[in-house]
């Protein structure tokens, strides 16, 4: 057992470059379907609560991540929410520089257990804070498409 | 039944950022070749294999089928862990607990310089619906999670600097490691920033490497090997996938399995009762946070561990004597297996100018990266 003869010369070595194309279709499901009509056809954002828990999830599960109970009950969370936590990010996926940084932000929907990972807008990125308050800008109604992008961005309230 | 179980041999290749001569496959065959000729075994004297393989990062699908042949394992009972390589080692140790099977090899393995587009790949582990459509670079995530942990303990970026300059540091005495480097806390944070407040340098650069173990039951670890390395607890736990209702500022996905493996090495207080811990510090603040999550100080406390020099090699509780994640580089799947090797070295007296004295019973962990909220954790002692 063992490598007896090892490469010696980097101009030796070969290799060969592929690439995986990988297309899919994601369909969002029962709650997911709720959510994205509610935001595309009404501009409104939607939870489901865990009674038992006294949990509000957003975006709504269809089960408690808690106590796996079945959750059936939709709730208007409103569209207002607190800046959880933000990052000011300054490079794109593949690793080069943004011409403009983005600030990216954990935003608690207020009155809710859960929120919406989306950008701040509107806003120096010197000036964002944690524990500021924040709403969803919607695009306009007939540029939404269902999709979480038809949320714009979150602005200072 | 056997209720004891020994490591007996380990194999590893050099870890660094890139491996052009040889292909994923060799890089296993040279830490299995190692591994086998420490236990004093050959494959048909190996009972079963548990491999470690996430197929976009291996570049295939169905990747556990191109497990098998650098093992040695063909035509032999072969299961793959899609997790880090402490999963992988878990399984190992219960298969051998059933007391059907006597020596099983695990193994773990990182070509990341492979992936031409790692960031992409690792954009695609985050939910397609909710959270991909905005595209940003994944470190995004790391940089939310310690904005939130900053803010709740008061720990500064400075005591996180001080994470990297200690394991680069580290590393530098490890012959096996690819990224160590004599730097100050200044040159952590005037490195350009990635995603505010996480600078270049908090993050451990990708790195290439494999890892093969030997476990064996009791009886046969004893014949083996003078020295064999006995696991004394495991613990694993996964948190929500959800980034919108996970915890920020706390890995308690961490806290609960550290809670699993205390509770069946029978450990009460762990800052006194281990030796050493290699835990999972993929970016700098996840080693502060990681010390509070395996209670080795209290919430907020693991930035004054650090000023103290508690952490350091000749500290009270040696925290990555190898250098870590980052000063050996990320090894994805086979990060867990770098941190249990530097346990398994530091227990047997082999760990050269690094060595611990008086190190018994340490502490492995590791955390999966971004953007998973799942931790691993084995304990062993000599
Ligand atoms: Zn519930």
């Amino acid at each position: 057992m063992g490598i007896t003869e090892k490469i010696k010369r980097n101009i030796d070595m070969t290799s060969w470059k592929d690439k995986i194309p990988v297309n899919y279709i994601y369909t969002v499901g029962i709650a997911g379907e709720k959510f994205f009509r509610e935001i595309k056809d009404n501009g409104k954002i939607v939870g489901t609560k865990c009674e038992k828990c006294e949990v509000t999830f957003v975006p709504p599960k269809i089960y408690c991540e808690r106590c796996f109970s079945r959750l059936e009950n939709y709730i208007d969370v409103g569209t207002k929410g607190t800046v959880h936590t933000f990052t000011i990010c300054y490079e794109n996926v593949d690793g080069t520089k943004k011409e403009e940084p983005t600030i990216i932000a954990m935003v608690k929907i207020d009155g809710t257990d859960g929120g919406l990972v989306h950008w701040l807008g509107e806003i120096d990125s010197k000036d964002v804070e944690i524990g500021m308050s924040v709403e969803a800008i919607f695009k306009a109604k007939e540029e939404r498409e269902g999709s979480i992008l038809d949320i714009k961005y979150f602005k200072p309230t | 039944m056997t209720e004891k179980v020994a490591i007996v041999g380990v194999g590893c290749t050099n870890f660094r950022s890139t491996t052009p001569d040889l292909s994923y496959r060799e890089l296993t065959y040279e830490a299995a070749t190692k591994a086998y000729e420490e236990a004093g075994v050959e494959p048909k004297d190996i009972d079963s294999f548990v491999s470690t393989a996430e197929d976009f990062f291996e570049g295939y699908s169905i990747a556990d089928e191109y497990c098998p042949d650098q093992l040695g394992a063909v035509l032999k009972p072969v299961n793959t862990i899609a997790g880090d390589f402490l999963q992988s080692l878990i399984t190992a140790y219960m298969q051998i607990l059933t007391g059907r099977l006597n020596i099983v090899a695990v193994q773990a393995m990182s070509k990341a310089s492979n992936m031409t587009t790692l960031k992409e790949l690792e954009l695609f582990a985050f939910d397609p619906v909710f959270n991909r459509p905005l595209a940003e670079n994944p470190h995004f995530v790391a940089g939310l999670e310690m904005n939130r942990y900053l803010y709740d303990t008061k720990i500064t970026r400075e005591q996180c600097a001080k994470v990297v300059v200690k394991n680069k540091l580290n590393a530098l005495n490890n012959p096996y490691a690819g990224h160590g480097a004599k730097i100050t806390v200044e040159d952590v944070l005037n490195s350009e920033i990635v995603s505010y407040p996480l600078t270049r340098l908090d993050i451990s650069p990708s790195s290439d490497g494999a890892v093969v173990m030997v476990l064996a039951s009791e009886e046969t670890a004893k014949k083996l090997s003078d020295k064999p390395i006995w696991i004394r607890g495991v613990g694993w736990c996964s948190d929500t996938f959800s980034l919108e209702s996970r915890d920020w500022a706390q890995p308690i996905s961490t806290k609960i399995a550290a809670e699993m493996a205390y509770k069946m090495a029978k450990i009460n207080d762990p800052k006194r009762e281990i030796d050493l811990v290699e835990l999972s510090d993929l970016f700098s603040y996840k080693e502060l946070q990681h010390l509070e999550a395996l209670k080795f100080c209290s919430k907020g406390e693991a930035g004054k561990m650090v000023d103290d020099g508690v952490t350091e090699i000749g500290g009270e509780l040696p925290v990555n004597p190898s250098g870590g994640s980052l000063g050996v580089g990320n090894l994805y799947e086979c990060s867990g297996a770098q941190k249990a090797l530097e346990i398994i070295l530091q227990l047997r007296g082999e760990a050269g100018k690094r060595q611990i004295k008086n190190a018994n019973i340490g502490l492995a962990h590791a955390w999966r990266g971004v953007p998973t909220t799942t931790s691993v954790i084995a304990i062993f002692s000599n």
